[in-house]
C-alpha cells in the first residue's frame, strides 16, 4: 500500500519540484521590501566610529597647514555668514544642510585628499562625518574641538604651569609660534621687540670740546 | 554575515581549500550523472536528451533564488558578490565558437576534463584542441585585443541593464526555465530514441 502511494507521488516528482521552484520564485516577489544599509555595514561603521584616527587635533592640523601640506582639504560646515566672518586658512564652505547635495560630492567623494571637517564644535562635524561615512566616502577626519578648540589651543594657548611636564612647554612654544604664523597672538613678542628697538636710543657720542685751561695771561 | 572570506569569517587561505572541495564534488557528480558522455551532452542539440539544459538551468535558478532569500535574511550581502564583467562582442563571438565546439566535439570544457579523468580518448583529443586554441589565441593576442577588451559594459547584471526589480527578473527567468523544461520534454518524446 505504502509503496504504491509513494510510487504515485514519485511519478509526479518533476511536477512537484517544478512547482516548488515556482513557489519559491513567487515568494521572492511577495516578500515585503526593506531598506538595506548599502555600502557600509553596521560593524564597519562602529569600527570607524571608535577609531581615534577620525579625529585630527588642532596641533596636527596647525603643523600640516604650516608645512603647507597639499593633501589636506578643510571643509567649513558652518553657515555662510559665519564662514565669511572667520574661517581657517584655505577652507571651503559647505554648510551641513548642503553636504549631501550633488555639487558637494566632487569635493567630498575622492581619494586624493585628507578631508578635515570642522564647525564651531565637534557636534556638527561629527554629524557630517557619520553621513559621509555612511555614503562610503574615504579619508574623512573631524577637527577635534572645532573652531573653538582651534582658538583655545592654537590662537590663544593656555600657559602651562610650573608643575607641568616639558612636553607641555614644548607644545606651548609650538602653539605660540603657530599663532604667530597665523597672524595672531604674537603681538606681545613683536611689541616687546619694537619697544626695545624704540627704547634703545641712538647715543651719539658728542665730543665736548675740552675747556682750554687759561693759558698764561697778558 | 556572508560572503565568508571577504568578511573575514574565514581567512584567505580557505579560498583554495573550498575551491578544491567544490571542484571534487562537482567533478564527481558530473561524472556520476553521465555528463562525461559526449552523446548525452550532444543530445541537447539533436533533441533526444535535454539533461544538460535542465541541469544547468536548474542550477542557475536554484542558486539565484537561494541567494536572494539568504540576502533577505541577512546571511549574505549580494553587493559584495563577484559579478563577472561583460564584454558584449567578445561574449557573443566566444559563445558562438564554444557552441560550435560543443556540438562538434560533444563536450564543454568542464565535462571534457571530466571525461579525460575516466580515460576517454575523444576527450583527450578535445582537450588537446583546447590547448591549441589557447596557444593560437595567446600568440595572436594583438589581433584579438580589440575584441577581447572592447565593448566593455562593466560588472553589470540584468537588474542593472533592464532597471527592473531583481525579484521580477528572477520570477521571469524561473518561468522561462520551467517553460523550457516543459517544451524540451515534449520535444524529447517526439524524437526517435537514441540508445547510448
Amino acid at each position: 500500500m505504502i509503496n504504491r502511494k509513494l510510487a504515485k507521488i514519485l511519478a509526479n516528482r518533476y511536477v512537484i519540484l517544478a512547482s516548488l521552484l515556482f513557489i519559491a520564485a513567487l515568494g521572492l516577489l511577495v516578500l515585503p521590501g526593506y531598506k538595506k544599509n548599502e555600502r557600509v555595514t553596521a560593524e564597519d561603521l562602529l569600527a570607524q566610529v571608535v577609531n581615534p584616527e577620525r579625529y585630527m587635533t588642532s596641533d596636527e592640523l596647525a603643523e600640516k597647514i604650516i608645512a603647507k601640506d597639499p593633501s589636506i582639504l578643510l571643509i567649513d560646515l558652518r553657515s555662510e555668514n559665519e564662514y565669511n566672518e572667520y574661517t581657517m586658512p584655505g577652507a571651503f564652505n559647505i554648510p551641513l544642510d548642503q553636504i549631501l547635495d550633488p555639487e558637494s560630492e566632487g569635493y567630498l567623494n575622492q581619494d586624493q585628499y585628507d578631508i578635515v571637517l570642522f564647525s564651531n564644535q565637534n557636534l556638527t562635524a561629527d554629524q557630517a562625518w557619520i553621513l559621509l561615512t555612511r555614503k562610503g566616502y574615504k579619508n574623512l577626519h573631524v577637527l577635534d574641538g572645532g573652531i573653538n578648540g582651534w582658538y583655545n589651543t592654537i590662537l590663544n594657548p593656555l600657559k602651562p604651569t610650573e608643575n607641568m611636564p616639558k612636553e607641555a612647554f614644548d607644545r606651548y612654544d609650538f602653539r605660540l609660534a603657530a599663532a604667530m604664523y597665523f597672524g595672531v597672538g604674537g603681538e606681545t613678542l613683536q611689541d616687546k621687540d619694537a619697544e626695545e628697538e624704540g627704547s634703545r636710543k641712538l647715543v651719539v657720542p658728542v665730543m665736548k670740546k675740552k675747556k682750554r685751561k687759561p693759558e698764561g695771561g697778558c | 554575515m556572508g560572503p565568508l572570506i571577504p568578511n573575514g569569517i574565514l581567512t584567505d587561505e580557505w579560498n583554495i581549500i573550498i575551491a578544491v572541495l567544490i571542484g571534487l564534488a562537482f567533478g564527481f557528480i558530473l561524472e556520476a550523472s553521465g555528463f562525461s558522455s559526449s552523446r548525452k551532452l550532444a543530445g541537447v542539440f539533436y533533441g533526444y536528451d535535454f539533461a544538460v539544459l535542465k541541469v544547468f538551468f536548474t542550477a542557475a535558478v536554484v542558486s539565484v533564488i537561494g541567494l536572494y532569500y539568504m540576502d533577505y535574511l541577512g546571511w549574505i550581502e549580494m553587493g559584495m558578490l563577484y559579478v563577472h564583467p561583460t564584454y558584449v562582442w567578445a561574449a557573443i563571438i566566444g559563445g558562438a565558437i564554444m557552441g560550435v565546439g560543443f556540438v562538434a566535439g560533444g563536450f564543454c570544457p568542464g565535462t571534457s576534463l571530466c571525461a579525460v579523468a575516466i580515460g576517454k580518448l575523444d576527450a583527450w583529443i578535445y582537450v588537446f584542441g583546447i590547448m591549441i586554441g589557447v596557444f593560437v589565441f595567446s600568440e595572436a593576442y594583438n589581433v584579438f585585443e580589440g575584441l577581447y577588451n572592447g565593448s566593455f559594459l562593466g560588472n553589470i547584471t540584468l537588474v542593472d541593464s533592464f532597471d527592473i526589480p531583481a525579484s521580477w527578473i528572477i520570477f521571469g527567468v524561473t518561468v522561462i526555465a520551467l517553460a523550457a523544461f516543459f517544451v524540451s520534454d515534449i520535444v524529447r518524446k517526439r524524437i526517435k530514441k537514441v540508445f547510448y
